[in-house]
């Protein structure tokens, strides 16, 4: 997903047991150690209010938001049939798949094509309405209804064909592929040809249950009933959110893997002013900073507060987007320019420091990482391949988020670097709250020929990276993630090859090999993008709370295990 | 004839006191001697063109500067260079970064930390310190200002011929022709400067304007000139109509007529040469409104364009830094004070020089 947007992935693999293979992932990527299981205990640690300052998100519905600030609140408030643990990813494995809304891990066929899942009894929405096996279907079809990012992970279920045609039309009946017994409680899922990742894609919010009665149109005031132990009970875009306890969840009867919670609401300020988001946690008057540190004052901060903060990292990548589709980047060479000029330290100093920087496109954590440096700095050679490419003096629309300060100035820097090549550059800056979607929106003219962008895991698998991001097949219309348009037919075949192995074979030193191979294709011999950096995240709690209590989970620091001191 | 030679004022009887003391034939002088012998006195108005022509003068300077003594453009980035402060290597950003250690700790040495004002210590470079991408301030601030005065001043000239002819058009010919342009006036008035101007020049910082054979690009700075002069049409032409349409009635353009003289002759002859003076007025006081215009719209993204300076642009890139390096942001404010303030007390004495009994003013 997007650091500040969140994207679906679409993996199809072979997979005789989703099962045996997401144990053998969850500790294979990510920044995630150990098998320990559910949350830390919230005993005595209860209180009445968190206030919390969170930068702008895309949406608060979690069929459309793609965005990391949406899907930290989601973890607390929409549960799929499974969730990933709610443990820190520094002890234990955050990755690992456990039981949420269903009362255990579904059982499968030997060919990994057919799960079958039994939900809970009792379960209730905030909105008091029964949890329903013909939910998730509902769940689904809504998801086409509102063209949703989280389409692709649903590509792989038997009778979704129709849905993918006409996205309007799609109803739950119409998904052959899921079949539910509301009575029972049972839910049947058939899929085309197996899938390693599928239990990880039912546990991200694309597939988090809502009940049959939310609209089929973006529903974000109030957004959509809850099933976790918060809903949000009210969402001013940009602004403010609201979260409070759901009155029907029952943790301890339940049995669910995800904590009950601490605090009783949860209030959110909205800016994307990173410098004022710290200065209201620095003055007590909020507790929690989702924003990254202002880096204008990283220092000072890390001195005076250091107990208060946390740095983090985390499975991400910093990079530029090059349209591949039009001139000046359709140019192999001047792609080549852009990595050779671009200089990875100094972005790095326009990050505070919170980052390390790359030329590969995965992040060091995963076991398909090796590290490569195709294009180390070097101006001269970047203004010879331009001049050789023939496109020096094109026209170049360059887009970032402009109320951001890093990105602002990741920006004008690239923007400085290109006018160096001798580009004619036009600087688009964006709010952060709809760049993605402007970005990822074919029709958006001035057609954007680069463009800042980041990523950061769905879950730990390098097709999350390159099928999503990187694949020629995978590019849509609209709510597009492949914003280069990147459609290499070998590297394509390659992704579809290595995402159709066995479960046995995903992660062995042969399929590793094979996967850095496909990175190191993607940057040597394409130059498909401008990887920069991978990103350092924070944390920043103010005096009132037990940093004891920061649970950075796979979706951050975890709103509802945070305790007072 | 000029309207007004027939006025008596207090330097005029004086002069002819001096000169029959004196015995010397008594010579008249005209309206624009007694303007200048009256603003020759002011001397604080002086000392106002003074200062603002420095600042000119400065900003016009601005290749000089860069070249030979900061050695660096507007727009040369610098994040990972170094300077030479007192025969130390000091990196015009600060160094860091982070490293993570094998048990996940993660080790974080912050960066980003643009250089101070070193004054003369680094032979001319970074003499009001760095941006935060390593670009000299002082270069950039001058270069602001040529940006920002040039389009001040070239808005405003431009708003103030426009502005001339049609109020002439209008006040002269009336009815039909007045309706129209008045309305036309009144529908731009409508509208506050800022919110007016944000609009025409966020939609035009998008695609350019490539229109009736004119192509600018996005980031054109003749984008915010052109939107700046637009908005200043009717500040400028409503007060002219209405002195036109005073003068038209007087026997003087009765007489012109008379004696056969068209339309356009009786205008640029007998009307504008009545009018210069509060149109000379008037382009002073909008060029100090023009110039925080575009100020205003270049802090908020719609004037100036990145990587481009303006005092406005430097105001808003300083935002981020203004509890660490405040001077980002107050120096060009310094400027923009400095410059408006002088224009606006030059101004001022200049009206009272042309017309002592005027009541020009700008109406918001």
């Amino acid at each position: 997903m997007r650091i500040k947007q969140g994207r679906t992935v679409v993996l199809v693999a072979v997979a005789a047991t989703g099962l045996a293979l997401l144990a053998s992932a969850c500790g294979g990527g990510g920044s995630g150690k150990g098998t320990t299981t559910g949350g830390g205990s919230t005993a005595g640690k209860t209180f009445a209010q968190l206030k919390v300052v969170w930068g702008p998100t895309d949406y608060m519905d979690p069929g459309l938001s793609y965005r990391l600030a949406s899907w930290q609140i989601f973890q607390d408030v929409y549960m799929g049939l499974v969730v990933k643990a709610h443990v820190s990813c520094q002890t234990g494995d955050c990755t690992k798949i456990l039981p949420g809304l269903a009362a255990s891990l579904p059982t499968s066929n030997q060919a990994g094509t057919d799960y079958k899942f039994t939900l809970r009894k009792g379960l209730k929405y905030s909105n008091g309405e029964p949890v329903k096996a013909s939910d998730f279907a509902y769940t689904v079809a809504r998801d086409f209804k509102l063209n949703s990012p989280g389409l692709g992970f649903f590509a792989n279920i038997v009778g979704i064909d129709g849905c993918e045609k006409t996205p309007t039309s799609c109803t739950p009946a119409s998904i052959t592929g899921i079949t539910s017994n509301d009575q029972a409680g049972t839910i049947e899922i058939k899929l085309k040809n197996p899938e390693s990742d599928f239990l990880y894609e039912l546990s991200i919010p694309f597939s988090a249950l809502v009940p049959s009665s939310t609209p089929l149109t973006d529903t974000e005031n109030p957004p959509p009933a809850a099933s976790g132990p918060y809903y949000i009970a009210s969402y001013t875009p940009s602004r403010s959110f609201l979260l409070k306890r759901n009155p029907y969840w029952k943790k301890d009867e339940l049995g669910m893997s995800v904590p009950n919670g601490n605090p009783d609401t949860i209030v959110g300020l909205m800016t994307p002013d990173q410098d004022r988001s710290a200065q209201l946690v620095q003055s007590g008057q909020y507790m929690y900073d989702e924003n990254l540190l202002p880096t204008t004052r990283l220092a000072a901060l890390k001195q005076n507060y250091g107990s208060q903060i946390r740095f983090w990292s985390t499975p991400s990548t910093y990079y530029w987007f090059l349209n591949e589709s039009k001139p000046p980047f359709n140019n192999l060479k001047a792609r080549q320019a852009v990595n050779y000029a671009t200089d990875a330290s100094a972005l790095v100093k326009l990050r505070g420091g919170l980052a390390i920087p790359t030329q590969n496109f995965l992040p060091p954590s995963y076991p398909q990482y090796k590290k490569i440096n195709p294009y180390p700095y070097n101006l001269q050679k970047a203004k010879q391949l331009v001049q050789e490419s023939g496109t020096k003096g094109d026209h170049v629309d360059l887009y970032t988020e402009g109320d951001v300060d890093t990105a602002k100035s990741a920006g004008e820097y690239e923007q400085g670097v290109l006018q160096k090549l001798g580009y004619n550059v036009t600087i688009h800056e964006i709010g952060s709250a709809n760049y993605f979607t402007i970005v990822g929106n074919q029709a958006t003219t001035p057609t954007p020929n680069i463009g800042y962008a980041d990523w950061f895991e769905d879950y730990p698998y390098p097709s999350d990276w390159f099928h999503i991001l990187l694949d020629g097949d995978t590019i849509t219309k609209t709510h597009n993630n492949n914003y280069g348009l990147v459609d290499f037919k070998d590297v394509n075949a390659k992704i579809a090859q290595l995402d159709a192995l066995p479960p046995s074979q995903a992660f062995t030193a042969q399929t590793n090999a094979e996967w850095a191979a496909v990175d190191n294709e993607l940057q040597t011999k394409y130059a498909a993008t401008v990887p920069y950096l991978n990103s350092l995240l924070t944390s920043f709690l103010s005096s009132k709370m037990d940093m004891s209590c920061d649970i950075y989970t796979d979706s951050q620091d975890d709103l509802a295990q945070m305790c007072l001191k | 004839m000029v309207a007004g030679q027939e006025d008596f004022t207090l330097d005029t009887a004086a002069d002819l006191a001096g000169r029959e003391r004196d015995g010397n034939e008594v010579r008249g002088r005209s309206p624009w001697a007694l303007a200048w012998r009256r603003l020759r006195r002011n001397y604080v108005a002086l000392a106002s063109l003074g200062v603002f022509l420095l600042v000119v003068v400065c900003c016009l300077l601005a290749p000089v500067y860069a070249n030979h003594v900061a050695h660096r453009g507007p727009n040369d980035t610098n994040l990972t260079g170094s300077i030479e402060v007192n025969g130390k290597s000091v990196p015009v950003i600060s160094n860091g970064g982070a490293t993570v250690l094998p048990d996940g700790t993660v080790v974080v040495v912050p960066a980003g930390q643009p250089i101070g004002p070193q004054w003369g210590a680094a032979g001319g470079q970074y003499v009001l310190g760095a941006d935060q991408l390593g670009r000299d301030l002082a270069v950039r601030l001058l270069y602001g200002g040529r940006n920002s005065l040039r389009i001040g001043l070239t808005a405003a000239a431009i708003s103030t011929i426009i502005s001339v002819l049609l109020a002439l058009l209008a006040a002269y010919f009336g009815g039909a022709v007045d309706w129209i342009l008045s309305r036309v006036f009144d529908l731009i008035w409508a509208f506050p400067v800022i919110l007016l101007g944000i609009a025409l020049g966020t939609a035009l910082s998008i695609n350019g304007f490539h229109h009736a054979g004119i192509n600018l690009a996005a980031g054109d700075l003749w984008i915010p000139t052109a939107v700046i002069a637009f908005v200043f049409i009717p500040y400028i032409a409503r007060p002219l109509r209405g002195q036109v349409l005073a003068l038209r009635e007087k026997e003087f353009v009765e007489a012109a007529t008379a004696q056969g003289a068209g339309p356009i002759r009786i205008m640029l002859t007998e009307l504008l040469p009545n009018v210069a003076s509060t149109v000379l007025v008037l382009f002073t006081l909008i060029v100090a409104n023009a110039i925080l215009t575009e100020v205003g719209l270049s802090f908020l993204g719609a004037g100036v364009q990145p990587p481009n300076a303006s005092w406005g642009t430097l105001i808003s890139d300083g935002q981020a830094w203004l509890s660490t390096d405040p001077w980002f942001s107050i120096l060009p404010g310094i400027f923009i004070a400095v410059t408006v303030l002088s224009l606006n007390i030059f101004g001022d004495g200049l009206r009272d020089a042309l017309d002592p009994r005027a009541k020009v003013r700008i109406e918001h």
